[in-house]
């Protein structure tokens, strides 16, 4: 087995540093098992020194080929800082697995194990990942590593869940499944104080297999903001004042612990300590045994210059990306919407992009209001080769992949009409108001190489959108349970007092003179018929 | 042969009392519970979380603990330090820290999953760690805090767990053996209700407010902007910082550490489901003296059920609740009482592993169990057919119009 940890560290254009970790273990010689050994209870007993035992037993029992599980926080900004390391930056977690079966239900019922048992060893709500938002996109998601050729089907399953928020608990776990944990080597700058509070963070976990063997990438990428924690607003950066840590020793048992410093195009600045080599415009180090501890650094003399996003500029910033895009749901009613796509291409070649949209059924498309639009003109043959997959109320989220083309320098609009579902009373959760994240669309460049055969770029994610759905009023059944309450009680109590009062005609006669008492007795007796009455006949003395 | 058959009676003795003695426990877990969502509810989570602290100090491990925190106050984006959730004003201690492990989080926490949760009925795809794999031997701290009433508890600011579910949960538990003993906390408004329905053995209940009253929040802190503990939570952690792993520290000492003026409500306590002695407890206290006193009003049941027989249970053969018990891991095993040494010598092995039966002469005073040979048969058919009930209104209400109706006729004739 072997374990290499890599950290890469660049300097962005607005200043932040982006810090991309990464621990690799390699169990050599080692095949993902066979999911029709599955059938027979016992496994060959595996023997793990580095390779973390509870991920190893969690891929063992559910068979899985290739999974990749990523947990990611804030909104990568692709214009400014270009292509991340890894490309997996979807807000939320984001889990995909490549299984092979001959049968789909033991599919599913593997790739729920897995979710429940993920969710169990990283703290989060993977469980919730269930049929309603699982899809299973042809095209977007080519498997990063090999296939096993087993004479079985190979099935993606990918869901994602954009409003899971990620803290310290997924953090714990993940450290644990590092050989040396967090004690030492690079993964003792991963203090969660200053992970969470950066611009943008992300934890993922990567099994593949390559011919080698089996694979297991733990990554973790951060976007600082030096001009916003250092005291002096300057855009100086070192371990120490992004982490609040050094490292103090390297783990013992990685073969390799190399961190890159991304030298940057132009400025005058120093970067300390002494790079041991510089290449390609990076700067490397090996952590070996220090006497000191390590904190790597970059200072420059001069404060940070902002950028002038000026037209007039003579020569402005080339584009990190080939193209932007931009995602919203437009209208202001609570039942229906419109989903709209801008893309700019900001390079003179024609792009060809894979668009995938997963969108769960509680917003459903009229794929026949798709209207496509390059530079105000519309444009339907910009769009081609559509893929739907019709979401089922309740069960199954919508699977949208389409090839959009982008002619150079060009901007392309993209309007499709949606639905707002109406869901049942029980379907809401406990903060209904605040709107139901939608996961992020991906977009997949598709190079065509010189022989004719298509390869797919790097992937673009947008942002997450927040869809506001109709709620009912949650107090209306204890309204509902009032207002019946109090119609039964007045009806019935009508109702009993027609029923059981009697009315009865008093007739009332003339005083008798003084001198008769016996028609005073008289009079008793008779009033005593008509107690209730009195009340009523006080009223009528007057006018006898 | 009298004196053969006299040891022997006497062995009898203490084979029976030593049943009872012999309710040790072998592990310790606890379950943690904050209901309430949104970020003005934080000092629920920091008190949560403060227990989480207290509990991993005293030595149960992450595996024993199921910690459910219904929302995300440390990278919650209103929180200006994050990954950090304190529980005083000058931000002294981060109770989130760098090793935490919450298992239920978000929109899992709710009503059906903290009773599958506590009943042990879980479907077969939830992960170890998210199950309470106690056992008849086990102690279990369970600690709620949230937003109540009276013999409520809102999950969510959407759904409430009554008294009566909870009291039912570990009735199953019971009957399931998989608790020794069981220390519940509350700290809610009017939090005394929730332990008023329980009526299984071996529980020993406390809350931090009487029904009619509130619990109050304690402190704010100005940088986060809200309150960040509650005062009767806040109160019985900064007692429990006292304790560490080997106190002898009973849990009356906890209980009588309780000052009303300064909790702001009257916090109770319920033993009388609980068999073992809660010690002498601070001398000082108005507990002690078994009623009177500044502070606890006890006329009428007061604020401590089970008050009366406390006296009565034997100190010297049931060995006293120590606050460790609960918090801690187990340790150390004391073999320095010889008593306990010698009966341990002559135990039953079949007297452990029976579930204790419940005590009968107490627990019908408070609240008795649901059981189907008392009240009627008639109530449970209503149960078993849920159609009899709205057709026996009917069939009432229609004998009572017919009796008015016949009743207007003959009046009239």
């Amino acid at each position: 087995e072997k374990f290499e940890e890599y950290l890469s560290i660049k300097s962005l254009r607005d200043g932040r540093v982006t810090s991309s970790f990464s621990f690799t273990t390699l169990l050599r010689d080692a095949i993902p098992r066979d999911p029709r050994t599955l059938a027979f209870d016992d496994d060959t007993s595996q023997h793990y020194t580095l390779f973390p035992l509870s991920l190893g037993q969690i891929l063992r029992q559910y068979a899985i080929t290739e999974m990749h599980l990523t947990l990611n926080a804030g909104k990568w900004n692709y214009d400014t800082w270009g292509y991340p390391d890894e490309p997996d930056v979807g807000v939320g977690a984001e889990l995909r697995a490549w299984m092979a079966g001959d049968s789909i239900s033991s599919i599913d019922e593997r790739w729920q194990g897995v979710r429940n048992a993920l969710a169990g060893l990283f703290c989060a709500s993977l469980g919730s990942l269930d049929e309603q938002r699982t899809t299973s996109p042809r095209l977007s998601f080519p498997p990063e590593g090999a296939l096993p050729d087993w004479g079985l089907p190979h099935e993606l399953r990918h869901a994602s869940h954009a409003s899971e928020h990620v803290c310290t608990e997924n953090l714990t776990p993940f450290l644990k499944l590092l050989p040396c944990k967090s004690l030492s080597g690079l993964a003792t700058l991963l203090n969660p104080h200053r992970i969470f509070d950066a611009d943008w963070h992300g934890i993922g976990l990567h099994v593949l297999w390559r011919p080698e063997g089996v694979e297991v990438r733990l990554n973790v990428q951060l976007v600082f903001d030096p001009l916003r924690i250092s005291a002096q607003g300057k855009q100086d950066w070192s371990f120490h004042s992004l982490f609040d840590r050094k490292v103090e020793k390297a783990c013992p048992v990685a073969s390799s612990t190399r961190v890159s410093v991304e030298l940057p195009n132009s400025g005058v600045y120093r970067v300390y300590p002494e790079p041991q080599e510089i290449r390609d415009g990076k700067a490397y180090y090996n952590l070996k045994n220090n006497n000191e501890a390590w904190n790597i650094g970059t200072m420059w003399p001069t404060d940070f210059e902002y950028r002038i996003c000026h037209a007039a500029l003579s020569s402005p910033d080339p584009a990190l990306v080939p193209f932007s895009v931009t995602r919203n749901l437009l209208g202001p009613t609570q039942d229906r919407g419109q989903l709209s796509i801008v893309l700019t291409n900001n390079q003179q070649d024609t792009l060809q992009l894979l668009y995938l949209e997963t969108m769960p059924w509680i917003v459903q498309f009229y794929l026949h209001t798709i209207r496509v639009h390059s530079d105000n003109v519309p444009r339907d043959d910009l769009i081609s080769n559509i893929s739907y997959v019709l979401p089922v109320p309740h069960a199954r989220p919508a699977t949208f992949e389409s090839v959009l083309t982008l002619p150079g320098r060009s901007t392309l609009t993209f309007s499709m009409d949606v639905a707002k579902a109406f869901l049942r009373y029980t379907e809401h959760p406990p903060d209904a108001q605040r709107g139901w994240d939608l996961p992020p669309a991906i977009f997949t460049p598709l190079n065509q190489s010189l022989n004719g055969s298509m390869s797919l770029g790097s992937r673009v994610y947008t942002p997450s959108l927040l869809v506001d759905l109709a709620t009912p009023d949650f107090s209306m059944p204890y309204n509902v349970i009032i207002f019946t309450c109090s119609v039964m009680a007045f009806i019935f109590g009508s109702v009993f007092n027609v029923l059981t009062r009697k009315f009865i005609v008093v007739r009332v006669r003339p005083d008798p003179p003084r001198n008769q008492s016996v028609s005073r007795t008289e009079k008793r007796l008779e009033d005593t018929d008509s107690d209730t009455s009195n009340e009523l006949n006080t009223s009528k003395s007057g006018v006898h | 042969m009298r004196l053969l058959s006299l040891s022997l009676f006497l062995l009898f003795y203490f084979l029976l009392s030593s049943c009872d003695a012999s309710s040790q426990h072998t592990n310790n877990w606890a379950v943690l519970v904050c209901s309430s969502r949104y970020w003005f509810n934080y000092r629920h989570m920091a008190n949560a979380l403060g227990m989480y602290r207290t509990v991993k100090r005293l030595g149960i491990p992450d595996s024993n603990i199921i910690l459910m925190l219904a929302d995300d106050a440390a990278c919650n984006s209103r929180n200006k330090f994050a990954g950090s959730v304190y529980a005083n004003p000058g931000r002294h201690l981060d109770l989130y820290g760098e090793n935490i492990e919450v298992d239920y989080r978000g929109y899992e926490v709710t009503v059906e999953n903290f009773l599958r949760l506590l009943t042990g009925r879980l479907s077969s795809s939830v992960p170890r760690s998210k199950r309470l794999l106690t056992d008849s031997s086990s102690n279990i701290f369970i600690y709620l805090t949230g937003h109540g009433g009276n013999e409520f508890l809102k999950f969510q600011d959407n759904e409430e767990v009554s008294a009566h579910d909870i009291a039912d949960a570990f009735h199953q538990m019971y009957e399931g053996g998989r608790y020794n003993e069981i220390f519940f906390m509350v700290d809610t408004c009017q939090a005394n209700s929730m332990y008023s329905k329980f009526y299984s053995p071996g529980i020993l209940a406390t809350g931090s407010s009487v029904v009619g009253e509130n619990s109050y929040s304690h402190e704010n802190d100005y940088d986060i902007g809200v309150a960040v503990i509650d005062s009767y939570t806040h109160y019985v952690l900064e007692y429990m910082e006292k304790v560490n792993k080997t106190s002898r520290l009973t849990m009356a000492d906890l209980f009588t550490s309780y000052d009303v003026p300064k909790i702001g409500s009257h916090p109770g306590v319920r033993s009388d489901l609980f068999e073992r002695p809660l010690g002498p407890g601070n001398p000082n206290h108005p507990m002690s003296e078994y009623g009177r006193g500044r502070g606890w009003t006890v006329e009428g049941g007061g604020e401590w059920m089970g008050r009366e027989i406390e006296a009565g249970k034997n100190g010297r053969v049931l060995r006293e609740a120590l606050i460790t018990d609960f918090f801690g891991g187990v340790v150390d095993v004391d073999v320095n009482n010889e008593d306990d040494a010698e009966l341990r010598l002559f135990e039953d092995p079949e007297c452990i592993s029976t579930p204790k039966a419940p005590l009968s002469p107490l627990t019908d005073t408070y609240s008795s169990p649901p059981s189907s040979r008392s009240s009627s048969s008639l109530l449970n058919m209503l149960d078993t057919y849920p159609f009899l009930r709205p057709f026996l209104a009917f069939i009432l209400l229609g004998a009572l119009f017919v009796l008015v109706f016949s009743g207007m006729t003959s009046g009239r004739s």
